[in-house]
């Protein structure tokens, strides 16, 4: 019944905001987990740089949707391109330099014999 | 043999498509300081940080190339010499340093217009000397690049 | 609206404290490394919604687009660091 009242006070474009936003936020939830319950450093990089970029483009889709077309929605569009485009490249150099140094992945019988050296 | 050998060819890429974007904020970000959260200081370092993109991606080479340390120097005077010119036109036509209302005698506009183009000068000349400061501290910091190591060694040298 | 918006940085604020245990505890520089630019990527949107609350949307949108700008170069200078050092 408190639902219903509270529903009944929204509008279609904050319910269509809130369903996003919660979207958001359960991928922002499981890629937390990811990073503290994975076995190795490859792992955690796969966790952060997938769902987070995930739940921040859910996250600004809800707020474009509730803000209505404006210039703040365009610029909020601007940030979620950029973020979409750079967190997968900051993920690629880390998962790089890691290699490069040295770091062996998690395996059950480990099949990498030396990281450390360059792909030829 | 390869000649060129790319060093990150993703990071690369992603970098020569986003500077000049990153630039054309920055410029944003010095034109509205009046208005929003920015103003020549922000812009000034938003430039240094498209400069210093360019700097972690291609390397020391390629971003001097492009402004060497003495462009630097020039830029920072030029800079400030914007600032502190304005400032000086203002004294010289009658009023106080930096009193933006006397412009109105030379532009021809009314004195809330000439005060508003003489704040949008002054930040110019603000964002041009942070960037060419920031972006010179940067490369101080970086330090001269080290020369390749010779790895043969002559064939009359006796070793141990 | 508003208090749904206070709830969800406060759900926010908890997960950014939980990221900040693999920073105390990562094994490796790197794994720390991971989880300071997942706790930048958190605060955007943190800093977003605080906008939404304050009601002045135009003034941290500028602020979180110079701060995601931020992040990327930090997490790209770190690793160029570690590039051609043999160990972390």
């Amino acid at each position: 019944m408190l639902t219903v009242s509270i529903l009944k006070n929204l509008s279609a474009n904050d319910i269509c905001a809130i369903v996003l936003i919660i979207a958001g936020l359960f991928f922002f939830f499981t890629s937390t987990v990811g990073i503290l319950r994975f076995p190795d450093l490859y792992t955690r990089m796969h966790a952060t740089g997938k769902g987070d970029t995930l739940a921040v483009l859910l996250i600004i889709s809800g707020a474009i949707v509730h803000h209505g077309l404006n210039l703040n929605s365009a610029k909020l569009t601007l940030i979620a391109l950029f973020v979409f485009i750079a967190n997968p490249t900051a993920t690629h150099a880390i998962g790089r330099a890691a290699y490069r140094c040295g770091i062996k992945p998690w395996l059950k019988e480990s099949k990498c014999t030396n990281p450390g050296e360059p792909h030829q | 043999m390869l000649t060129t050998v790319y060093e990150n060819l993703i990071v690369q890429t992603v970098c020569r498509i986003m500077v000049p974007f990153i630039q054309i904020y920055a410029l944003y970000v010095i034109a509205h300081g009046h208005y929003s959260p920015g103003g020549g200081f922000q812009g000034g370092v938003i430039l240094t940080a498209s400069l210093a993109l360019i700097f972690l991606a291609f390397g020391q080479g390629a971003v001097t190339r492009r402004i060497n340390r003495r462009l630097a120097v020039i830029l920072a005077s030029a800079g400030v010499f914007i600032y502190a010119g304005i400032g000086l036109l203002c004294l010289l036509l009658g009023g106080n340093f930096l009193d933006y209302a006397q412009l109105a005698k030379i532009l021809g506009v009314t004195i809330p217009r000439a005060r508003s183009l003489g704040i949008l000068g002054v930040e110019v000349g603000v964002g041009l000397a942070v960037m060419a400061a920031m972006y010179s501290i940067i490369l101080d910091i970086a330090g001269s690049p080290a020369k390749p190591e010779t790895k043969s060694r002559p064939i009359s040298e006796n070793k141990p | 609206m508003n208090t749904f918006f206070l709830y969800v940085n406060i759900f926010l604020g908890f997960l950014i404290l939980a990221c900040l245990y693999r920073v105390v505890m990562g094994p490796t520089t790197i794994d720390r490394m991971i989880a300071v630019s997942a706790i930048g990527t958190k605060t955007l949107i943190l800093l977003i919604l605080i906008g939404f609350i304050f009601g002045r949307v135009e003034m941290f949108v500028d602020i979180c687009t110079v701060y995601a700008l931020l992040n990327f170069l930090g997490t790209l200078a770190t690793t160029k660091f570690f590039e051609g050092r043999g160990k972390c």
